[in-house]
């Protein structure tokens, strides 16, 4: 059976909600405080240095106010720091990640194994990093990318094991801290996450995937990512998330920095299917140097709430920027996401197309900064935004800010709002679709220009969540 | 935090103004209600990005600026037959009820620091009034300020059909040292199938800051539609803005902007979709040159209830130099799907192709780039309905390119 019929077959609800018992090697207390973060880096046996950065960035995220001054911001009153327990290490022998799913506890392989990762490992993916709570419990790599000297691993090894690079790379220059409260929240108690070395003139030709799962009701997850792809190397990473629903709230505070060489090619996809009691505040940024490119592919499904704006900063002569986002939300939910690019040097170059489509009351928001810096003559970047509105209790908007401080550029901005068309619906329907048929069909067209960018296991995958939320079936 | 009071303003203060125009106690009321809520209040929102603050009005010194004892201005009003065009003093004696009901009923003067400053402080200003079926076209208010700073509130009543086209040009008399204010308040009270459209057109010399905040509200059927050219003054902030209140309402926010030397110019246009069947169009065309600065803020907002609504928005900015820079942010709000909207913004330079075109017709480079400029502005100016505003407006971008 091939993974496609695979994930076809089974059923996909069933796939993320459900629930394991919680079996901990090691809980740390509700709240955060210099205790709590001593604990965890103790617990992960890290160098003096990282245990001053989360200190440092504890002390930034007491002193920083929530943000509440964005208009329209989603409300985050509920999100209480005090009340998550912010580390949770499963209960396995091996830190860092076992190489074979077999050396795991049942219940941990059998999430994984429902959530399709090892099948999808066998057909399509150069490696896998599986998080559980706030530890990766496996990580795998096929030799021939280990040979070039390729690295994929967990990041709390990767601070053991490559501690130059991450004392170089880690919340330093690309998000530092004190960017934002909840990147100083990440910055003090992360854990977990893949740390990924791409050496010069690689092509790692499969995608690299990291996948993202909270049992544990209340907990937060604050994996961080770091990529330093090389010179001229080339990667396609993915990250995939969910949770089962719990009636009090999670957090996810990600924390994803990628660093692309000249001439580089980093992509990065996320499919983020949340549980609709969880937060997304996640910080990330990607540096980009001469003639690299970087690409944002965003699907944003799940989660409570959602704050993500991925950004790049377009730092060398000719870096080029590419971001693709969708938002779905249905009801209860609060997607706000967009993109951010600083356009530092000349001849820069930026696409954004975002689609959204908001439903049963959900609200879906495009907020997106594009930057064009004195200087960075013969830029350009082009922004489109589509929104989609399902019925008369859903909210749609669209906030762009354009900073352009450079004559030689060209920019412009796009953005429709409309509902489903009734013409559109009536054409299907007087070939023979029933109405949900159509407007089926409808949004598959809609995200195409997304969906066609991915692997084609995720597409599907993507596709069939979003044949989920259409129904109304999910959470 | 609140903005410091200057100390040479208080009730005495106040009450001495009234006098003097031998106001009534309901607006002497309203003046030192307004006077009182300054302490509490906040200059309007300012965009804030990472780093970046796109206005400074925080280093506004009113301490400085105004002086509330000596304002001065010269304004001549044309009239429309039928219609009655008046000073607020003149108004105060003939329409006393007018007024009354219907100012500082669109703009609350507790909105903000700036419009209670006016509510409190204002000398000037024009009343138009329309009655019932009447057409009352080319009106034209010409005002001068001859003084440190200038309060101006306008009111526009127009009654059940009735139609007025309205010219406001503001520019600087007599010459005063060092900086100066003017503050510019215009309501709109747009009655059912009424049609009103206001243009303003604004070239103070380059040492006064200039605010302007000016509100329609339209009844059904109503149209009310505003042109705001923004040609002088060192800094101008400006809020053009209409609440279509009643179904079927239309409007048209047309703006207009050449900033150069170290000006900096911040329009803001919006529009509040509150009926059904309601239609908008905000278009914005602007040219920058030298180290000239803009902001812009375009917000269509669609509320529950506004059922069938369409809502369109442009943003045209040219940069004719390198030092100069552009903010722009047009925002969609919407939570009724029965709706088509949409909006874009650019931002570049004289197109490239255009003027190779132009100069291998043996068109100077120079000539070529201001014809181009002067093209730029056509779709703006074909909005305007007084001949008068159309000429002016051409003409003052014509002044600037040479």
């Amino acid at each position: 059976m091939s993974s496609n019929e695979e994930l076809q077959e089974t059923n996909t609800e069933a796939r993320f909600e459900f629930k394991k018992e919680e079996a901990s090697a090691f809980k740390s207390e509700k709240g955060l405080t210099e205790e709590t973060i001593r604990v965890i880096s103790e617990d992960k046996d890290e160098p003096e240095w990282m245990l001053q950065r989360r200190l440092r960035a504890l002390e930034h995220f007491q002193n920083m106010p929530m943000p509440t001054d964005w208009p329209e911001i989603p409300d985050l009153s509920e999100v209480d720091v005090d009340e998550i327990v912010p580390y949770i290490r499963p209960d396995i022998d091996v830190r860092g990640g076992v190489d074979d799913w077999t050396d795991l506890p049942d219940d941990i392989k059998d999430t994984f194994d429902k959530l399709g990762i090892p099948e999808a490992e066998k057909n399509a993916l150069s490696g896998v990093g599986a998080q559980y709570e706030s530890e990766i419990v496996y990580q795998n790599m096929q030799e021939q990318w280990e040979e070039k000297g390729v690295i994929f691993c967990d990041m709390d090894k990767a601070v053991q094991e490559h501690e130059e690079i991450v004392k170089e790379y880690f919340m330093t220059k690309c998000v530092p801290p004190s960017d934002n409260k909840f990147a100083a929240l990440h910055g003090a108690i992360w854990s977990g996450g893949s740390f990924v070395y791409i050496p010069e003139d690689t092509t790692v030709e499969m995608p690299i995937q990291a996948y993202f799962r909270m049992n544990s009701e209340g907990m937060g997850q604050f994996e961080h990512t770091l990529i330093v792809a090389e010179e001229g190397s080339e990667v396609h990473y993915i990250e995939g998330c969910s949770a089962p629903k719990y009636s009090a709230f999670n957090l996810h505070s990600g924390g994803v920095e990628v660093f692309v060489g000249e001439d580089a090619h980093v992509q990065y996809s996320t499919v983020q299917n949340w549980s609709k009691n969880t937060y997304n505040l996640n910080t990330k940024r990607a540096i980009v140097e001469k003639n690299g490119r970087m690409e944002w592919i965003s699907g944003s499904m799940g989660s409570k709430a959602t704050m993500l704006y991925p950004a790049s900063i377009l730092k060398g002569r000719g870096a080029s920027d590419n971001h693709i986002t969708i938002a779905f939300a249905g009801e209860g939910q609060n997607i706000d996401t967009g993109a951010k690019v600083y356009h530092n040097a000349p001849e820069t170059k930026s696409t954004i197309e975002s689609k959204s489509i908001s439903k049963d009351g959900g609200r879906t928001n495009y907020r997106g900064l594009v930057h064009i810096a004195d200087g960075a003559e013969n830029s350009s970047t082009a922004v489109e935004c589509d929104a989609l509105m399902f019925d008369n209790e859903s909210t749609s908007d669209t906030m762009p800010y354009m900073e352009i401080n450079e004559s030689k550029v060209d920019v412009a901005h796009e953005a429709t709002v409309g509902k489903i068309g009734d013409e559109d619906i009536f054409y299907l329907q007087s070939r023979g679709l029933d109405d949900d048929d159509a407007k089926q069909m409808i949004v598959s067209g809609f995200i195409e220009p997304i969906t066609e960018e991915l692997p084609i296991e995720y597409a599907v995958e993507l596709n069939r969540l979003v044949e989920l939320e259409m129904e109304g079936s999910l959470g | 935090m609140s903005v410091q009071v200057p100390a040479s303003l208080s009730a005495e203060t106040v009450e001495e103004i009234s006098e003097a125009r031998d106001e009534p106690e309901w607006l002497l009321e309203r003046r030192l209600s307004a006077l009182e809520a300054l302490d509490e209040l906040e200059l309007p929102d300012v965009i804030q990005t990472p780093g970046r603050r796109w206005t400074d009005l925080e280093s506004l010194d009113f301490e400085n600026l105004v002086d509330p004892l000596d304002q001065s201005d010269a304004t001549e009003r044309v009239e429309a037959e039928g219609a009655e065009v008046l000073s607020f003093v003149e108004a105060l004696e003939d329409h006393e009820e007018l007024l009354e009901e219907h100012f500082g009923s669109i703009v609350d003067p507790e909105e903000n620091y700036l419009t209670a400053l006016s509510a409190a402080l204002f000398t000037t200003g024009t009343v138009v009034y329309v009655p019932e079926g009447v057409d009352a076209e080319d009106i034209e208010i010409r005002a001068e300020m001859n003084s440190r700073s200038l309060f101006s509130q306008t009111l526009v009543v127009t009654e059940e059909s009735a139609s007025a086209t309205i010219l406001e040009s503001i520019e600087s008399g007599e010459d005063v040292e060092g900086d100066r204010y003017f503050s510019n308040i215009v309501e709109v009270v747009a009655g059912e199938n009424s049609y009103v459209q206001f243009g303003s057109l604004q070239n103070l010399d380059e040492e006064t800051y200039h605010v302007t905040l000016k509100r329609a509200v339209t009844d059904t059927y109503a149209t009310a539609n505003w042109i705001e050219g923004n040609i002088g003054s060192r800094l101008t902030r400006s809020d053009v803005e209409t609440e279509l209140d009643g179904d079927s309402s239309e409007t048209k926010i047309v703006g207009a902007f050449f900033g150069h030397d170290d000006q900096h110019i911040d329009v803001n246009a919006r529009v509040w979709h509150r009926a059904e069947h309601t239609t908008a169009d905000l278009v914005t065309r602007g040219v920058l040159d030298d180290v000239a600065r803009s902001v812009y803020e375009g917000v269509q907002d669609v509320g529950e209830g506004a059922w069938n609504t369409s809502s369109y928005q442009r943003e045209n900015t040219l940069m004719l130099s390198d030092e100069s820079e552009a903010d722009a942010s047009p925002k969609l709000i919407i939570k009724n799907h029965d709706t088509e909207a949409s909006h874009s913004a650019t931002v570049g330079q004289v197109d490239q192709e255009d003027l190779l075109y132009m100069t291998s017709r043996s068109i100077d480079p120079n000539t070529a780039r201001n014809m181009l400029v002067e093209g730029f502005f056509v779709p703006v100016l074909e909005e305007i309905d007084v001949e008068a505003f159309r000429e002016d407006l051409s003409d003052l971008i014509i002044a600037r390119l040479d």
